[in-house]
């Protein structure tokens, strides 16, 4: 079982407002009921975490091997940020159900094409996206 | 440290499951004890011993065996559910439903025994409370120095530099509140220029957007 998700030449980086397109390839042991690819982001830290997702795309007829392009358009906000007390990151998610088999690409979505610290001394932790 | 990076960062924290302990205690047998209790009973404990995450990883277990659980939390001073949320809870009951309910013990007496009333006509209804006499007790929670320093462990991976605070400290200082002392420990770390070398900043597997965190957990974490 293994589920890919690639972007067109491996892109991880985003301004806010462009559009993401690529390849998302599963390999199940199952015929899936329905496969989806989802653009969200999501919360770490100390506090409560959020996750929201902004954009679904579903795939019509999955197979158990398959392979199919997508598109999806980043929204102008949130950006890509770290702090001490919170994180907010973005990703593509491709969920199969049953089972809810998923796999995951983390992505950096900012105008700088990397993560925003909100404190300089964060710098050290910062990795390109 | 930037935030995700941190190895106390609260989706790490609350990647760590219930770990029974003591003689004779494991899910085996707490299962056949609920269901010698006709599955109403309640987990017993103070602040921050684990009595939420025991709910949810019984109830987990339950589900697997064809139980359909229903969810109720309180927060701190709330007498009554807000009422969709009871209905959400006690509308239709069928005989496969198993109600859970985190913080049993804010609940007024009316809305106590109406909510007991309700849950007969359910497969049961497991609470948790910081005291006992709700129902009977199927699991005491306690908690230890040890406990809290397995766990500091395995958030920080075996290659990790031991923390600036020990464990055993911190366990002193916040009464056995282990929620309490991941916090800190939390703020602790904040402060590392970076990662520790060797500590396992990475997200645990799983769905995101499957499976949304639970609220009901956060609440008490936050």
């Amino acid at each position: 079982m293994s589920i890919t998700i690639e972007t067109t030449d491996g892109r991880r980086a985003f301004r806010p407002g462009d559009r993401i397109e690529g390849t998302a390839s599963w390999y199940l042991e199952k015929e899936p009921r329905s496969v989806e690819l989802r653009l969200f982001w999501y919360t770490q830290g100390k506090g409560t975490q959020d996750v929201e997702i902004v954009q679904g795309v579903p795939f019509d007829n999955p197979g158990a091997v398959d392979s199919r392009a997508f598109s999806v358009e980043l929204p102008l906000a949130p950006y890509s940020f770290s702090g001490k007390l919170i994180s907010l990151l973005w990703g593509l998610e491709l969920v199969a159900e049953p089972g809810g088999e998923t796999g995951r690409l983390e992505i950096t979505v900012s105008p700088t094409g990397v993560e925003i610290l909100l404190r300089p001394d964060l710098a050290g932790d910062a990795r390109p996206g | 440290m930037r935030a995700r990076d941190n190895p106390f960062a609260v989706h790490r924290v609350l990647a760590i499951r219930y770990r029974l302990a003591g003689d004779g205690c494991d899910w085996r047998g707490l299962e056949r004890r609920l269901a010698l209790l006709d599955f109403r009973a309640a987990l017993v404990g103070p602040h921050g011993s684990g009595k939420t995450t025991l709910l949810e990883d019984l109830g987990a277990r339950l589900e697997a065996r064809g139980a359909r659980l229903r969810r109720l939390t309180l927060r701190r001073g709330e007498r009554r559910p807000p009422p969709a949320d009871e209905r959400r809870l006690l509308d239709g009951l069928a005989p496969h439903d198993l109600l859970l309910v985190d913080g049993a013990d804010e609940l007024g007496c009316a809305a106590w025994w109406r909510l007991r009333r309700a849950s007969r006509g359910a497969l049961g209804l497991l609470v948790t409370s910081h005291r006992a006499g709700l129902l009977p007790t199927l699991h005491e929670h306690v908690t230890t120095p040890g406990l809290l320093a397995a766990i500091v462990a395995d958030l920080l991976g075996p290659a990790a530099p031991p923390p600036p605070t020990p464990p055993e400290e911190l366990f002193q200082r916040h009464g056995g509140d282990l929620r309490a002392a991941l916090r800190e420990l939390y703020d602790l770390y904040a402060d590392h220029p970076s990662c520790p070398e060797g500590a396992r900043p990475d997200m645990p597997g799983g769905s995101w957007t499957r499976r949304p965190p639970s609220p009901s957990r956060l609440v008490q974490i936050e």
